[in-house]
């Protein structure tokens, strides 16, 4: 593993036509949101540029994010894994195990040292020394800050990973923390959040930087703009039963059965960012929405504690509750409190003019 | 009681500029408030609705529309305060909390307005008004910038978004910018309650025609204002009357 291969190179070696290479390449450059004009350099950087090492660390998770990533159709993830990337390390896609799986994690670490990919799922456990979280008998907090150490860049995937997942859910118990509150701003990092994120968003991020090693345009929280640069709500289906003021008001009535908006059912698409309404899941088969349940805003930061979800804005204030009713009852309390005091002034104004007539009369006398 | 024959004066304070503008922001509010709260709780028109035969009002996307025009208008009437924030010293509201004096003045109303002083000094601008502008505009500002925020996020990348995007970062999540701009909105509405009892009671209490100035823009006061050296230079209020009688300046009238 001297000189690592070119994506051209595995074809040649696996005796894939030139033809399904470039067809390959096609559909790459469009499932990294780039404009069809790129195609030929991503051609000539899957010929030159060599695969890069990824190493794939798992922290405090429920390896979802996993499952959504094997489920990626463009590319698939076996062609990702097995002929895009050099997946080197990956608790959850490792045959391997053990003290060997662990050597070998080191030895990746010391032969490609500030040139690997990282790419991590999972939130950093901190309380308690990390032990909430152990990975090869280390806290995963360790292992992660030794890994880091000579990444070229690291990939957060998933909200774990990116703003400290469910389990960061107030009280935080186990002081669950993003990957970057742990790395600092020392690496180039990308967020790409979600629970989990669109397996193709997985996959296009982690194909951008392999293809033209950079990181893709970011917008100003660190996630891909062509991933994340559009309302859910912006880009939603329903969107014209919202315009129209048609709304499904529960699960079970004939708007909801009709595909009418989720807007009142809770739906978080007017907060969140991601490309669930363009990309979809699953190969284009459908997304939360389109299936009939409102988004969650898992893309969102501390979505979890934002809670309920089948609330709108949850009942209009998280402590105080509906602010309608509180304002309203505000707006009474004031108007009586001004009648009280305009009454109260009507006395005074009475008052001071007797006292006024008085004077007047001593001095006339 | 006894029908005094007083000389009273009166006194130009508010441009033209600033009466539109005020004015302006009733409607704009008004629209802003109503419109908002059907965007939080939208009408339904029930699930035997037909999207052909739709009720247009009903449409969300007109009730966003008329919020979002009325926003940019309320927005560029600013453009009338702060021009005539430039061109008369009446416009220039801004209390003055640098001075001691203001302070004092601050505490003498507030003492009226407990009820526990009989009437104040006589102000063309009452301290404790302007001081609860401060806190209008800030409240407004809040409206103005998570407001753009949520319109402008349409496209995060854009200059609107970078301009105003931050707003979101102070306060944690796009989903409590909306909880902001709901709340601030109500407190804006315990304001006009507040304002608007304040100005008739001012009207009733001291007859200086505290509501027709924001028609007129003048005030007709019986005592020499304490704060009239904020509108005019000392020296020249004592002799403005002599020279331009119907303006900026003052004019004796029987009353």
């Amino acid at each position: 593993m001297d000189k690592l291969e070119t994506m051209w190179d595995v074809c040649l070696r696996k005796n894939i036509k030139r033809r399904s290479f470039l067809k390959s390449c096609a559909a790459l450059t469009s499932i990294m949101g780039l404009n069809m004009d790129m195609l030929s350099k991503v051609v000539a950087a899957a010929e030159k540029n060599p695969l890069p090492v990824v190493i794939w660390l798992h922290g405090h998770e429920c390896t979802g994010c996993d499952e959504s990533f094997l489920r990626s159709a463009t590319p698939l993830t076996s062609d990702l894994v097995l002929n895009s990337i050099a997946l080197e390390y990956s608790h959850a896609l490792s045959a391997a195990a053990g003290e060997p799986f662990e050597e070998h994690l080191h030895q990746t670490m010391q032969q490609y040292a500030g040139k690997y990919i990282l790419a991590v799922e999972g939130a950093v456990a901190t309380a308690e020394n990390g032990i909430y979280c152990m990975t090869g008998g280390k806290p995963f907090v360790s292992v992660l800050k030794e890994v880091a150490k000579n990444a070229a860049v690291i990939i957060e995937y998933g909200a774990c990973a990116t703003s400290g997942g469910i389990q960061a859910a107030k009280p935080n118990p186990t002081g669950s923390v993003s990957v970057r509150e742990i790395v600092g701003n020392s690496k180039p990092i990308v967020k790409v959040p979600g629970c989990p994120p669109i397996p193709e968003v997985m996959t296009g991020v982690v194909m951008h930087y392999a293809l033209f090693g950079k990181l893709p345009p970011l917008d100003n929280e660190g996630r891909p703009k062509q991933f994340y640069g559009n309302r859910i709500h912006d880009t939603c289906y329903r969107r014209p039963f919202f315009d129209t003021g048609m709304f499904a008001e529960n699960f079970d009535d004939a708007g909801s059965k009709a595909g009418w908006c989720l807007y009142k059912l809770g739906c978080r698409g007017p907060v969140t960012y991601n490309s669930c309404g363009n990309l979809r899941w699953w190969n284009g088969l459908s997304y939360p929405i389109q299936s009939g349940h409102g988004c969650i805003g898992c893309s969102n930061d501390h979505f979890w504690d934002e809670d309920p979800f089948y609330k709108r804005l949850p009942e209009y204030g998280p402590i105080l509750g509906d602010v309608d009713k509180i304002g309203a009852a505000a707006v009474g309390l004031t108007t009586a409190g001004v009648a009280l005091h305009g009454a109260m002034s009507v006395v005074q104004k009475k008052k001071r003019q007797a006292a006024e007539e008085k004077s007047d009369g001593k001095k006339v006398e | 009681m006894i029908m005094h024959e007083e000389p009273r004066k009166v006194y130009y304070l508010f441009s033209p500029f600033l009466r539109i503008f005020h004015w302006t922001m009733v409607i704009c509010i008004s629209f802003l408030f109503t419109t908002g709260l059907l965007i939080t709780k939208p009408a339904s028109g029930g699930v035997s609705m037909e999207p052909t035969f739709g009720n247009i009002l009903l449409s969300l996307d007109l009730i966003r529309n008329i919020h979002f025009i009325a926003a940019f208008i309320f927005v560029a009437a600013f453009i009338l305060r702060i021009y005539g924030f430039v061109i008369n010293k009446g416009d220039r509201l801004f209390p003055r909390v640098w001075k001691a004096e203001f302070w004092q003045s601050m505490i003498e109303v507030s003492m009226h307005y407990m009820l526990l002083k009989p009437s104040h000094r006589p102000y063309l601008r009452n301290p404790l008004a302007r001081m609860s502008y401060v806190g209008l505009y800030s409240m407004v500002f809040i409206e103005i910038f998570t407001g753009f925020a949520m319109y402008l996020m349409v496209n995060p990348n854009g200059f609107g978004a970078k301009f105003f995007g931050w707003t979101i970062g102070i306060f944690g999540s796009e989903f409590m910018i909306h909880l902001i701009h709901h709340y601030i909105a109500w407190a804006i509405m315990l304001f006009v309650i507040g304002h608007v009892y304040m100005a008739i009671r001012a009207d009733f209490m001291e007859r200086e025609g505290e509501i027709s100035s924001m028609f007129s823009g003048v005030k007709i006061l019986e005592h020499e204002p304490v704060d009239v050296g904020e509108i005019m230079d000392k020296e020249s209020s004592d002799t403005f009357s002599d020279r331009k009688p119907l303006h900026a300046g003052q004019q004796e009238t029987k009353m």
